[in-house]
């Protein structure tokens, strides 16, 4: 079986955040937002829409782990950005959500 | 809406309130935004995430000390340049409270063992004063007494029970 690599466990510690965590990175990678953008876009992409108490549950984490990371700005919405850690942990969680996605695929073709 | 907001706690009003009331304004009131809320203030409370540290990343510039820090084992330590001032300064506080208890006591009492422990529990003592100024000063009153007070009588009577000891041997 094919070692997980490092990365991808990361999201894993979140618990109940993983899935928002995750969302809040694929948000990040085509560039800095806002909470309120993260919101917006996550509910675009996705269709889900992430509370405040559960984006920043997910936010918090994310900083803690060094996955994002908060710009600097006058504004007091803070943008946040995808750290390079933050951007490895997105492919290594991603790469292996294809494996999972084209193994799905291959049963059902065969099925 | 911001009512909200004080659920949460200090610190991590201290580093996300703003934005998150910012974000919060911009929801309608419902039941599951207050769920919502409230699941994330519980969050916040049983799984702080080092929200006391203050480091300052700033777009495009990452100084030397933020590096040091991102790379070093456990992310180094959860706490603020001030917290670590305010510390020490507790530290030096504390030991110069002891050390002139210890001399008032002992111009009272002499060398007894309740007095001698004093003296001896004043290191660790210190220890736990740095603790209580970098960790706790942000906890409510009840906790900070029951952590750092608990703390020094345990210590304290440690070292009174040695002493105790070791004037019989």
């Amino acid at each position: 079986m094919a070692k997980t690599p490092k990365e991808n466990l990361e999201l894993d510690d979140f618990g109940r955040f993983s899935e928002p965590a995750l969302l809040i990175l694929i948000s990040l990678a085509n560039g800095p937002k806002h909470g309120y953008s993260m919101i917006e876009d996550i509910e675009t992409v996705a269709g889900v829409h992430l509370g405040p108490g559960t984006l920043y549950g997910a936010i918090a984490r994310l900083e803690g782990h060094r996955l994002i990371e908060a710009l600097k700005s006058d504004d007091r919405r803070n943008p946040y950005r995808l750290t390079a850690l933050g951007e490895r942990a997105l492919r290594a969680r991603l790469n292996a959500m294809m494996v999972v996605v084209r193994a799905g695929q291959r049963r059902l073709a065969t099925a | 809406m911001n009512w909200l907001l004080r659920l949460y706690p200090t610190a991590w009003r201290h580093r996300y309130g703003e934005e998150f009331a910012s974000v919060l304004q911009g929801q309608r009131l419902t039941v599951g935004l207050v769920v919502d809320v409230l699941g994330g203030a519980v969050d916040a409370w049983l799984h702080p995430q080092g929200q006391t540290m203050e480091l300052e990343i700033t777009k495009g510039e990452t100084t030397m000390t933020n590096e040091m820090i991102a790379r070093c084992a456990a992310g180094g330590p959860r706490i603020s340049q001030r917290d670590q001032k305010m510390a020490s300064a507790m530290m030096l506080l504390g030991a110069l409270g002891m050390a002139v208890a210890y001399l008032v006591l002992t111009k009272l009492y002499h060398s007894a063992p309740a007095v001698q422990a004093l003296g001896y529990a004043a290191m660790p003592a210190m220890y736990q004063f740095y603790v209580h100024g970098a960790y706790l000063r942000r906890r409510r009153i009840g906790t900070q007494l029951v952590v750092t007070g608990g703390a020094l009588a345990f210590i304290y009577l440690i070292t009174w029970g040695a002493c105790e000891i070791a004037v019989r041997l």
